[in-house]
């Protein structure tokens, strides 16, 4: 059984095609989502007359009517929501965060929703299982989205056994600097994660899916950032910052296989004990997707791993 | 068709709170590491005593036309760095736009084996800018010719090496708070070394170094006189910095490659969301502390040739590196490198003012050194994620923390090479070419960068920098066409040409022959070897169910 594992997609349109795509050009069985789908940035495209205007890269630029369809697919690519809207609605937005905050659910459902029929459109005719477990980015509206979608599994929370393999998913991290949507202090990840780890039955055949990395890893290290969020020494100084709820299951639970996301500049592979823990790292806003295929042997455990820059 | 706008009169980006939103780091703490990296004290001092080969050159012209061409260089990486931010810099892009087997041996031979190489070096530059002056000035002559000894050089490379490894497992944080300190001690050590040179006048000097050369070293005599004569026995004489020959001053570049090739060593910070803005902030980075590197070698050479005079430190450097590599040289004066910050302490009569000049100075040795094998860990590591090298290469000890694996692939081998630099001094013309094979990476990186538009055009659209064209024709092709034509030109300098020591086959008229066979196994080795473990990886793999071939093949997106 092949296993590709990508995370931390941010929005990227281009990656979740790459993603939906890697299950013929790898000939993948199993794909799982990491988390981190939703974006993190809106650019207001704003009408003017007959025209457009928008700044996406530090570049401001005017386009017209028949040319706006192009650039917000241009915004997609890179991960960002492109929203049409007037000046004054632009006025508004700077005004009241809470307007901001309810516009930006909105997108990142709808785009949700549209990223789940492609996944449908797209995998129809094929046998192969897709999984998304949401990361601590991804706002808790969009499991319904997903739990909806016909062709795609809400891993979140669950146990789920994929071809004798049991793989419990969590995508919910030790606090940030961020404040994100799905944190939580480490007694509570643990407690998160308790029930799941309870219903494993081997544990030489589990796989973790948990996505923040465990801490004290070559997997967590992230730049280490002063009071103002700024990265200290250039961004050359390093600091673990995973999650030891999770580095405590899977020194305490070894097992096969532990997937992780979160810390994009971690891309990396270790073991812990018997347990080989993968970050595939992220580099969304190339639009490159960065991955991990793994090859399950049905008796054998892990058979190889690969990573892979799609 | 789509017009830019001069002033967005809105906001323009609506942020919400997610993982990795940080604020731009700071161009000064970028800077510093480009800065760093070319080491105008360290590098360049020691770069420039060789200068002297080339009388004709005009090295103040040299430098800035170094300078120019550098900056294409950085703004080919500038450019990379912006359309693959976090691809981490030579091996990564090279894979990417030009397959992973070449990036894999271009970036193994210049990140890694040739690192061996500069293991000794360091050393050498250790004993002949700190051990060496700071021993005979305190007064302790013993210490000083033991480390001009074989046993003396080899204890220096490990000393290097304990160093290096300590920087390593600490981390970079630890090593960049080293580093600004060293940073801004070593400027005010460099501050007062270029106020003596410039308040005292050429007579003082002539009368310090008499005076030195007599108290430090024994010289009876007229010891610069001495300097001279030494000097010009060996085809030495009268150096002026007023000559200017085009053809010479070129010749220089190769030379002053040695240091002024390095500001974009730093080019794979990272930050995210990025646009042109980030773009200009990488290269400003790169760019000043290139710049800011020249000014102040610039500063560097007018006071030397004001008060030391260009032909006195010419000779003197002359008089040093023939006793050494010309047989049957006359002995110089004093049995020293003529490290001009020495010489700068010898205008203030007192040898405890100079030992200390001589120690700050020294920061900036060790503010700079501990970056030895910090990219080759990282390239080791990227290739063992690659699985190209076997997973022990990325290993880490749980309990501290210590890369063991890339470290062992690092030291091991460099001792190696060091004791063969220490005790088979034959060998040492490999050493010189420990630059040529970087530039061959380098090399790599702007033939990649120059054919990005059109390899992956799907990378280069999408990137701030796709909007920046000349003539329709993209920026990064130019400056990456134009730096793999400098680079070109140093390369065969390096292996045609007989000034440099570097020299692998002479071409005379229609003869031609191997001027340096040993030098040119050993690089061809290095090479092979790069190739061998990329093939037998390929090879391994697939029998293991892995495709190398496919790590960089991009998934379609439709």
């Amino acid at each position: 059984m092949r296993v590709f594992y990508a995370t931390d997609l941010h929005g990227s349109e281009v990656c979740w095609r790459k993603f939906l795509n890697a299950a013929k050009f790898y000939n993948a069985d199993v794909l799982i989502c990491g988390g981190d789908m939703t974006g993190k940035a809106m650019i207001p495209i704003v009408e003017d007359g007959d025209s457009y205007e928008l700044t996406l890269s530090g570049v401001s630029q005017r386009v017209g009517r028949d040319q706006v369809a192009e650039v917000e697919t241009q915004v997609q690519r890179k991960g960002y929501y492109p929203v049409r809207m007037t000046s004054a609605q632009v006025a508004e937005l700077e005004k009241d965060p809470q307007k901001v905050q309810t516009l930006f659910t909105e997108q990142m459902c709808k785009t949700v929703e549209r990223w789940m029929q492609m996944a449908e459109d797209k995998l129809k005719d094929s046998k192969v299982r897709v999984f998304v477990a949401p990361g601590n980015d991804d706002e808790i509206e969009i499991d319904e989205v997903i739990a909806n979608a016909p062709r795609v599994e809400l891993a979140e929370g669950k146990t789920i056994d994929i071809g004798g393999y049991e793989m419990i998913s969590s995508g919910w991290a030790n606090p940030t600097p961020w404040h994100t949507y799905r944190e939580a202090p480490e007694e509570e990840l643990s407690k998160r994660m308790e029930p799941m780890l309870r219903d494993i039955k081997d544990m030489s055949r589990a796989i973790f899916n948990f996505h923040p990395p465990p801490y004290g890893t070559a997997l967590d290290e992230a730049p280490a950032l002063d009071e103002n969020l700024k990265p200290l020494h250039g961004g050359r100084a390093l600091r673990h910052v995973g999650s030891t709820a999770v580095r405590e299951a899977i020194d305490k639970y070894q097992p096969i296989l532990s997937l992780h996301g979160h810390i994009h500049e971690g891309k990396g592979i270790t073991r812990i004990g018997k347990t080989l823990a993968i970050n595939p790292g992220s580099a969304y806003e190339e639009g490159m997707l960065l991955a991990s295929i793994i090859e399950l042997d049905p008796k054998k455990g892990i058979k190889n791993y690969q990573l892979v820059n799609g | 068709m789509a017009t830019t706008t001069a002033n967005p009169p809105r906001q323009t980006l609506f942020l919400r709170n997610a993982t990795g939103l940080v604020k731009a780091w700071s161009t000064f703490d970028a800077f510093l590491y480009s800065f760093w990296s070319i080491n105008l004290v360290t590098l360049g001092l020691y770069g420039m005593s060789f200068l002297y080969v080339i009388p004709d050159g005009q090295v103040l012209g040299g430098v800035l036309l170094t300078g120019v061409l550098v900056t294409f260089l950085v703004l080919t990486y500038a450019m990379l760095v912006s359309a693959m931010p976090r691809a981490g810099g030579d091996y990564a892009w090279q894979s990417r736009i030009l397959g992973g087997g070449i990036g894999f041996v271009l970036a193994i031979t210049g990140w890694w084996f040739t690192l061996w190489l500069w293991t000794p070096i360091y050393a050498n530059i250790l004993v002949v800018q700190f051990f060496a002056p700071l021993a005979y000035t305190l007064g302790l002559t013993n210490i000083a010719t033991f480390f001009s000894s074989q046993v003396g050089v080899f204890v220096s490379c490990l000393i290097v090496l304990a160093f290096v490894s300590y920087v390593v497992t600490a981390g970079m944080e630890t090593y960049a708070r080293i580093q600004k300190f060293c940073f801004w001690l070593g400027l005010a050590g460099l501050v007062v070394m270029i106020g003596l040179l410039l308040f005292s006048s050429h007579d003082a000097f002539v009368s310090a170094f008499n005076r030195e050369a007599s108290s430090l070293f024994g010289a009876t005599g007229n010891a610069y006189q001495a300097t001279l004569d030494a000097a010009a026995k060996g085809g030495t004489k009268g150096v002026s910095f007023g000559s200017f020959g085009f053809g010479a001053t070129l010749l220089l570049l190769p030379f002053l490659a040695f240091y002024l090739l390095w500001p974009n060593w730093g080019a794979t910070l990272y930050g995210e969301v990025r646009g042109a803005k980030e773009y200009r902030k990488v290269f400003n980075a790169m760019f000043w502390g290139l710049w800011i590197t020249v000014a102040l070698v610039a500063i560097i050479l007018l006071v030397i040739v004001k008060t030391i005079g260009w032909d006195f430190y010419s000779a003197a450097n002359a008089a040093y590196w023939n006793s050494i590599y010309v047989a049957g040289s006359a002995a110089p004066a004093i049995p020293i490198w003529p490290y001009p910050v020495m010489f700068a302490g010898w205008l203030v009569s007192n040898h405890l003012f100079q030992a200390l000049l001589i120690a700050v100075m020294g920061l900036w040795f060790f503010g700079w050194a501990g970056t030895l094998f910090l990219s080759s860990t990282r390239v080791i590591f990227a290739a063992a994620f690659d699985r190209v090298l076997p997973e022990f290469a990325a290993n880490i000890s749980s309990k501290r923390r210590v890369p063991y694996g890339a470290l062992l692939l690092m030291i091991v081998p460099a001792i190696l090479i060091s004791l063969a630099w220490s005790f088979a001094p034959s060998i040492q013309t490999w050493f010189l070419w420990a630059t040529g094979v970087i530039a061959i990476t380098f090399l790599g990186t702007s033939i990649a960068g120059a054919i990005l538009p059109w390899r992956r055009p799907d990378i280069f659209q999408n990137s701030p920098i796709a909007r920046y064209k000349i003539v329709g024709i993209p920026v990064i092709t130019i400056t990456g066409l134009v730096s793999a034509a400098f680079l070109l030109f140093m390369l065969a300098e390096w292996s045609f040409s007989a000034i440099y020591g570097t020299q692998l086959v002479d071409v005379t008229g229609t003869k031609v022959h191997v001027s340096n066979p040993s030098t040119l196994v050993y690089f061809a080795g290095t090479y092979l070897l790069a190739i061998a473990i990329y093939v037998a990886a390929r090879v391994i793999r697939k029998n293991q169910g892995i495709d190398l071939a496919r790590i960089h093949r991009e998934i379609p997106v439709e």
